[in-house]
């Protein structure tokens, strides 16, 4: 057997051959720019959070003592960014020698392959060291709550809180347990999605060490999510200034997640380059280009797939709202589809499938998931609905609309 | 008689060969209005167009050696050769155009060799090019999703589009390739550990990557974090990509899509669905992750480009060896394309699905009946294979059955009439059946254990399948409840067909409640 030649330091991909080459114009600068992984210096219309969090952790750092923070927000509202924006001053600070010394650790439930796993991966920031997760467990709870002196503490982010949920609940048990011993000195700051997270899953014991501690993220308003593209493109005349508007409301109506908003600007500046490509000269982002990004993000492809079917596809389509309407109920079983389907094919002139052929049709429709279908086992009594609209339906094979 | 009209089809064709050697130079100056709009496939404006000459190209170098076709005189040069510089049967005394021809057209309609090449869809490929190459030139990272239905060109597309790139030498060399399908990788281990292997990370020896899966997890975003702006661009594609959003959490996607949305290693997530409710499956913090870009693709051929598809099919394209068979050849494929019976059954099938892949369904039939015997595809052959394809299985099936179970077919019928598509049981049929065979034929009445065994013969078939509700294993045999999953008409189609059916079975079972 091979020796193992690992290298278990430092993991490496290879690198690229010859030098990245840098934006020629104003539209890739800003399109590097308003990538959602360019997180700016300082994080727009997120202050009041950003200095919340960072009292916390300075003064729970100053006292010596230990902490919990509960922080909860819909996805892409700034949490983690902020979290790790206050980290990374608080560590500037602790370099210059204004404050004492404490070490940070992360952990995301998401990149855990089970719960338990955090501990191991707590240990091995903390320390090196590589254990089991029950190994790792022990030397932890050592650790946090046997006195030491002249140790430093601890600030540990758990993101993604929620996956970190097991039936005994120990290990959210364990990392809100640890703050509250005296000698611990840890400050946990967790960072998930549901407000009503502590109440809804969490144990008795578990909530109660958890605290009272919380912080939710609103989402951003539309004010707020053009401030932040105003804010990454400073100094770049390549938005319409409507135009950045628009993606913005667009956006804050359905979700406010500051990076569907960067990617519909970063989408509609392509969409302007290959607008110019063939004109020449300077692009500007207009209003038409963010619309196209957005009708391209957001619209329903049921449509147009219903209107590129085969034309007995459409007709089963059409069986299946005609059945429905007949029985009153949103569901049918294929038995009433196919007497329905002969019906509307005589009614058409056009040739009776066999019943071999309508199945094929039926599955081939339940394999775009334009219909709901059961396993293909029941055959003659199996169950099929809808997955879009009968209006939709309707609306895509009237004949008046050019395709 | 039908085979020696066979052989003196192709002896005539040999002879064709040999006589018009001397004009065949002529005739190439005017081609056949069929090869002028392949050679120009822009001209009407398809989705789809193959391009002969292309996949001709690729048939003819790569594949000789795997296909075991090794004889010298075959060699690709020396076909360059041939059209252009000596009489083919000269060259080539034993070269056989025939075979060759259905060695061309079996490999087009297997797909062995790579797609063919598409003409439409240009807004698609020029899209899904700019992002694959500004991830590898610029470093920017991306994500889309490529959805269609099935049949619809989406690998197609994405091995044009990667050929595109590797013919670029500055773009090959900055960007790796890591392919997935959700059928093989059925968890986040094996995805993971393939994408060790397929990047050769340094836990992997040969093909074995070793660490266990927490570990391996570990290691990939530790060596993808450490990753910036200089390292290598990843380009990941994930085939088959509803099923990777059903594994547990939805890690693996997290975790992807979380590295293109963050400053560490370049990478380019491209998954291939054809749910088109695919970003419905995602997880809320996945999808926020996902930057939301979607390309679709439609079949969106019509009924003329379907026929020029069919006949770009089978044409043979100019570089063929043997340019008078060639042309007889197509002739011959113009001909059939306009017989009317070819015609409606194409229109049939393209009304039944007009994706490619049922073309070559239909296609593949003629194509595999070409023989020395039987030189040429005739309309009789697309019929035949037309009819193959669309024949109902159920009541083939039932062609196969002993009167006996027909009987007991036809029993249930009329039970699931009477009680309105109700489950019935054995007795329920049994004395069903007795009564039809006392009272109405002359025929024996078999007796109980004989018809069972028909009963459970045609539960093997699955004809007849268990009831849902109908309890559970307790239940004695007799009194299972049971349902039909034939339908009436079938019952009725297949007892018209059925060799020596007894005439008092035909009317009871055409008798609607008895």
């Amino acid at each position: 057997m091979p020796k193992r030649a690992v290298n278990r330091e430092r993991p490496t991909l290879p690198s690229r051959s010859g030098p990245k080459p840098t934006p020629k114009n104003d539209l890739e600068e800003a399109r590097a720019r308003l990538h959602v992984s360019a997180v700016p210096n300082c994080l727009p219309c997120r202050e009041k959070e950003f200095s919340d969090i960072f009292g916390f952790v300075e003064s729970k750092i100053l006292d010596g003592t230990g902490g919990c923070m509960y922080i909860s927000g819909v996805p892409g509202t700034g949490k983690t960014a902020t979290v790790k924006e206050v980290l990374k001053i608080l560590e500037a600070e602790r370099d210059d020698g204004n404050l004492q010394d404490f070490k940070f650790v992360e952990v995301n439930g998401m990149k855990l392959t089970e719960p338990r796993q955090a501990y191991v991966e707590i240990l091995k920031a903390l320390t090196g060291k590589e254990a089991t997760a029950d190994h790792a467990a022990n030397i932890l709870n050592k650790m946090f709550t046997v006195p030491a002196p002249r140790s430093s503490p601890v600030v540990l982010l758990v993101d993604e809180l929620d996956l970190l949920w097991t039936r005994k609940q120990d290990v959210m048990y364990n990392i809100f347990d640890w703050p509250t011993k005296e000698m611990a000195r840890l400050i946990v700051l967790a960072v998930a999605n549901t407000m009503d997270l502590p109440e809804r899953m969490m144990i008795k014991r578990v909530a109660s060490r958890l605290g009272l501690t919380r912080m939710t993220f609103q989402p951003y308003t539309f004010r707020q999510l053009e401030e932040i593209v105003a804010s990454r493109l400073k100094g770049l005349q390549v938005f319409d200034s409507d135009a950045v508007q628009l993606a913005a409301r667009k956006v804050a109506a359905v979700s406010g997640d500051a990076r569907r908003a960067l990617d519909i600007c970063r989408r509609s500046t392509e969409i302007a380059e290959s607008r110019t490509e063939d004109a020449g000269g300077e692009a500007v982002v207009s209003m038409s280009d963010i619309n196209a990004a957005v009708e391209e993000m957001f619209c329903s492809p049921k449509i147009l797939a219903i209107r590129n079917l085969a034309v007995q596809e459409q007709l089963f389509l059409k069986a299946v709202v005609a059945e429905f309407q007949r029985s009153g109920i949103e569901e049918a079983d294929f038995c009433k589809l196919y007497d329905q389907h002969q019906t509307l094919c005589r009614f058409e002139g056009i040739h009776v499938p066999t019943m071999t052929e309508l199945s094929a049709i039926c599955y081939r429709l339940g394999s775009m998931r334009l219909l709901l279908t059961e396993p293909g086992s029941r055959d003659l009594s199996m169950r099929i609905r809808l997955n879009v609209s009968q209006d939709d339906i309707m609306y895509a094979l009237r004949a008046d609309i050019p395709s | 008689m039908v085979k020696n009209n066979h052989q003196e089809d192709a002896n005539s064709l040999r002879n064709h060969v040999k006589v018009s050697e001397i004009t065949s130079h002529d005739r190439r100056s005017n081609l056949t209005p069929t090869k002028r709009t392949i050679a120009t496939p822009s001209k009407f404006n398809s989705q789809i167009a193959l391009s002969p000459s292309l996949l001709e190209s690729r048939i003819a170098s790569p594949r000789k050696h795997k296909l075991g076709i090794s004889s010298p005189k075959k060699t690709p040069a020396k076909k360059r050769i041939a059209p252009s510089a000596a009489k083919p049967s000269l060259v080539d005394p034993d070269f056989n155009p025939l075979e060759e021809t259905q060695r061309i057209l079996r490999l087009r309609i297997s797909q062995v060799n790579k797609p063919p090449v598409i003409s439409g869809y240009e807004k698609e490929r020029k899209q899904l090019y700019d992002l694959m190459k500004r991830t590898a030139t610029t470093g920017e990272s991306n994500s889309l999703l490529l959805i269609g239905p099935r049949g619809c060109g989406k690998s197609m597309l994405i091995q044009r589009v990667v050929e595109d790139l590797h013919s670029d030498v500055a773009v090959k060399e900055n960007v790796q390739l890591v392919q997935l399908t959700g059928l093989l990788q059925t968890d986040d281990k094996l995805a993971l550990r393939e994408i060790t292997r397929q990047l050769k990370l340094e836990n992997t020896v040969g093909d074995r990557v070793f660490r266990s899966f927490a570990e391996t997890l570990q290691f990939l975003i530790e060596a993808l974090k450490k990753g910036d702006q200089a390292s290598k661009p990843i380009v990941f594609i994930l085939d088959e990509f509803d099923l990777f959003a059903q594994h547990k959490n939805q890690t693996l996607l997290y975790n992807l899509f979380d590295v293109s949305q963050s400053a560490q290693t370049p990478i380019c997530v491209i998954g291939v669905t054809c749910r088109l409710d695919v970003v419905e499956l995602l997880e809320k913090r996945v999808k926020s992750r996902f930057s939301h870009r979607q390309l679709y693709l439609f079949n969106k051929l019509t009924l003329s480009q379907y026929r020029d598809l069919c006949r770009s099919y089978l044409t043979l394209c100019s570089d063929f060896p043997d340019q008078d068979f060639a042309d007889t050849w197509n002739k011959n494929i113009q001909c059939l394309l306009g017989e009317v019976s070819v015609k409606d059954i194409l229109e049939r099938q393209f009304s039944l699905t007009n994706d490619v892949r049922g073309l070559i369904t239909l296609l593949t039939y003629p194509i595999c009946q070409v023989n020395a015997a039987h030189p040429r595809v005739t309309a009789a052959d697309v019929v035949t294979s037309f009819k193959l394809i669309s024949t109902d299985t159920k009541s083939a099936m039932l062609h196969g059955v002993s009167t006996l179970e027909l009987c007991l077919i036809i029993a249930m019928k009329h039970l699931t009439d009477i009680y309105d598509g109700e489950p019935f049981n054995f007795e329920m049929v049994y004395s069903e059946y007795q009564k039809f065979a006392q009272r109405r034929s002359g025929m024996q009445v078999y007796e109980k254990p004989v018809v069972m065994k028909a009963y459970e013969h045609l539960q093997t078939l699955e004809l007849i399948k268990s009831h849902a509700g109908g309890g559970g294993a307790q239940v004695q045999k007799e009194y299972k409840l049971m349902s039909l999953l034939v339908h009436p008409s079938q019952i009725l189609d297949a007892i018209q067909k059925y060799p020596g059916c007894p005439t008092e079975i035909k009317q009871w079972a055409s008798q609607s409640i008895c």
